[in-house]
């Protein structure tokens, strides 16, 4: 088993004071690695409108280098505009992934839009910042990975790598939705697809993960990291109904492949769970693993899926 | 090109129709038969949860003279998609196309949207019993949004060219909201092609395919294409963006295009050779056009009045 020493929540939205589009929520966090600082990227959300329905914005955090507990900057508007009427990320652009090509910075992100019989959408897009990652600009409307024949809905929750020279992107794609106490609940799988470009992209056709609490178990966050040879993969699932609680809510897995395509799910190896009491007492989710000057960290959410941040944790020992 | 018009040769009011649907027979399309035709079209139940339309797919057989009615489809051609899906709410249009001894269907599938009416995507289902049902060859759609084809994708049309799949349709440019206006956001779409080898993986040309004539914001549906004396010939249906509901002069009307490679395209409307009437059926609009041969006929299967509220009506190429 891995063993995460958990340091506690590191950026808390609410704290931040009045920034109307970050009231609350840091979801998903993605690193970006600068010689002085470490900028995160995450999604947040203003409060909702009289529907109480959210949109998602992002935004990033800048920690000093040597300390993850001090703040260096706060991305003082989003980095991205929400999509003009009728496209694929009207509504929200969540979560990002950012990753390096050159003097560029490129981010796919999900794009939300709402619908009449179920409550949303999501597709991936692309954007583009020459700026260090302040800003992004689209290079078109629409999604880059968008719904296929056996991908029907709901492709999102992004995670773009560069292993051997291709572009691997790992994402989520919805089975289906059910009906929940008559509240559609989404299902959804993880999956991969890669690319020479970045922009055309061959998917891979087959969930990743095997299931494992239930047949329509929900998997996230599929976050890749390559070390001592062999690729790890932490995401975190639930269960398909009830899980905004402490029970059926979300957990932190694991799996190792040695090609990318065959994985081998093992839970028990994660090595980070629940706290007793406090902020991700009933829920840990979204992990997302970098290295930093010789030690591997952890940023995941805690409860209500990153409602009052994200937080950090450090291996001690090794990613075997 | 000269057509002579048989007038309208079909009318859903007349008929019991599959599905609960009642009225409209839009965007007729044909499978030709040793002795008879099947004629594919979209007709319309209202959703039970919120009176909404549900389109669906039924179909008439005619004789080839497209006067005398053999049968009318009693059951589900096509089902809609469940829960979330592309096509759970509609499919209209359905290309009907026989490859080999394989009939495929190319569905534009509508699903609801909140802050737009409707988004639609292309889906691929296949025949096994000549044509009677469909099955569909997954959940999700063959063709969707992408990058500079934000939305709205649908209208399919396929014609395999020398072992090639190829494929005209239409795809959103952009949504109109009028500020004050009560009425929702009113879309504006172009067609273009995209070809496949396999009929799986589609690669797009990515650029609008036909020049616009009245304007920008022109809408441009429904494609359709046939080879005949050595030149691809293609109908479509064209109308302003806004008021073109009501308003005849801003309606659909049929459009033209010639090619001699069937990549390059010359549109000359001016040559279509058909055109509203002076009154009746089709007399305020015409649209959603459907090109076929019939044994040795080039027929010309469209909607009038109120987009096929009332059924469609045929015309034969006279040279």
């Amino acid at each position: 088993m891995h063993n995460w020493k958990k340091l506690g929540r590191v950026f808390d939205p609410r704290e931040i004071g009045n920034v109307e589009w970050m009231r609350e929520f840091a979801q998903a966090p993605s690193v970006l690695m600068f010689d002085r600082f470490l900028r995160v990227y995450f999604s947040c959300r203003p409060l909702p409108d009289k529907n109480g329905q959210y949109v998602s914005y992002s935004g990033f955090v800048d920690f000093n280098r040597h300390n993850l507990f001090e703040i260096v900057r706060v991305s003082e508007k989003p980095i991205l505009k929400l999509g003009d009427v009728g496209t694929f990320d009207e509504f929200g652009t969540y979560p990002v992934t950012v990753i390096r090509r050159g003097d560029e910075v490129i981010a796919y992100y999900g794009g939300w839009t709402r619908c009449e019989s179920v409550p949303f959408n999501v597709a991936i897009g692309v954007a583009v910042s020459r700026d260090n990652g302040e800003t992004f600009t689209k290079p078109g409307d629409g999604p880059v990975l968008s719904y296929s024949v056996d991908e029907p809905f709901i492709i999102s929750g992004p995670k773009i790598r560069r292993f051997k020279n291709r572009w691997h992107l790992f994402y989520i794609a919805g089975r289906k939705w059910i009906l929940a106490d008559g509240r559609p609940e989404p299902v959804y799988k993880i999956r991969m697809a890669s690319s020479s470009d970045g922009l055309n992209w061959e998917r891979h056709g087959k969930d990743l993960i095997d299931s494992r609490v239930e047949e329509n178990e929900a998997q996230a966050s599929p976050d890749v990291f390559f070390h001592n040879g062999r690729y790890h993969m932490f995401f975190c699932y639930r269960y398909s109904s009830n899980y905004r609680g402490k029970e059926r809510g979300y957990r932190i897995g694991y799996a190792h492949s040695h090609d990318l395509e065959h994985w081998v799910r093992d839970d028990a190896k994660a090595g980070i769970d629940v706290s007793e009491e406090g902020w991700d007492s009933e829920m840990v989710s979204y992990p997302h693993v970098f290295e930093l000057d010789g030690d591997i960290y952890m940023f995941y959410l805690g409860n209500q899926v990153g409602r009052s941040g994200f937080g950090a944790a450090r291996l001690e020992g090794k990613l075997t | 090109m000269k057509w002579a018009k048989l007038g309208k040769i079909f009318d859903p009011t007349k008929h019991e129709l599959p599905n609960d649907c009642h009225e409209f027979a839009q965007s007729p399309q044909a499978l030709v038969f040793d002795d008879f035709v099947r004629i594919y079209f979209s007709t319309r139940q209202r959703d039970p949860v919120n009176q909404k339309f549900l389109s669906h797919i039924a179909f008439v057989d005619m004789d080839k003279n497209f006067r005398n009615i053999l049968n009318v489809s009693t059951g589900t051609v096509i089902e809609l998609g469940g829960l979330g899906c592309f096509d759970e709410h509609g499919i209209f249009p359905m290309n009907v196309v026989g490859v080999k001894d394989k009939i495929y269907a190319y569905t534009c599938g509508w699903n609801r949207r909140v802050s737009v009416s409707v988004d639609t995507s292309i889906g691929l289902a296949v025949s096994e019993d000549n044509g009677l049902t469909f099955r569909k060859t997954g959940n999700g759609p063959i063709l969707t949004s992408s990058l500079h084809e934000p939305f709205l994708v649908g209208d399919p049309f396929v014609s395999v060219i020398n072992g090639a799949f190829h494929m005209w349709y239409i795809y959103g440019t952009k949504w109109i909201s009028r500020p004050g206006a009560e009425a929702p956001p009113d879309r504006v779409y172009k067609i273009a092609h995209a070809v496949s080898h396999d009929n799986r993986t589609w690669i797009r040309d990515g650029r609008q395919l036909i020049p616009d004539k009245l304007n920008p914001d022109e809408c441009q549906a429904l494609p359709t294409v046939i080879r005949h004396n050595g030149r691809y010939h293609m109908y479509f249906c064209y109308r302003e963006a806004i008021d073109f509901r009501k308003n005849s002069r801003r309606a659909y009307r049929l459009g033209y295009a010639w090619s001699d490679d069937s990549t390059h395209w010359a549109r000359d409307d001016g040559h279509a050779g058909i055109d509203v009437s002076e009154e009746g059926w089709d007399s305020e609009m015409q649209c959603y056009p459907h090109l076929f041969r019939c044994d040795d006929r080039v027929c010309l299967l469209y909607n009038g009045n109120e987009f096929g509220r009332h059924g469609f009506g045929l015309a034969i190429l006279e040279e």
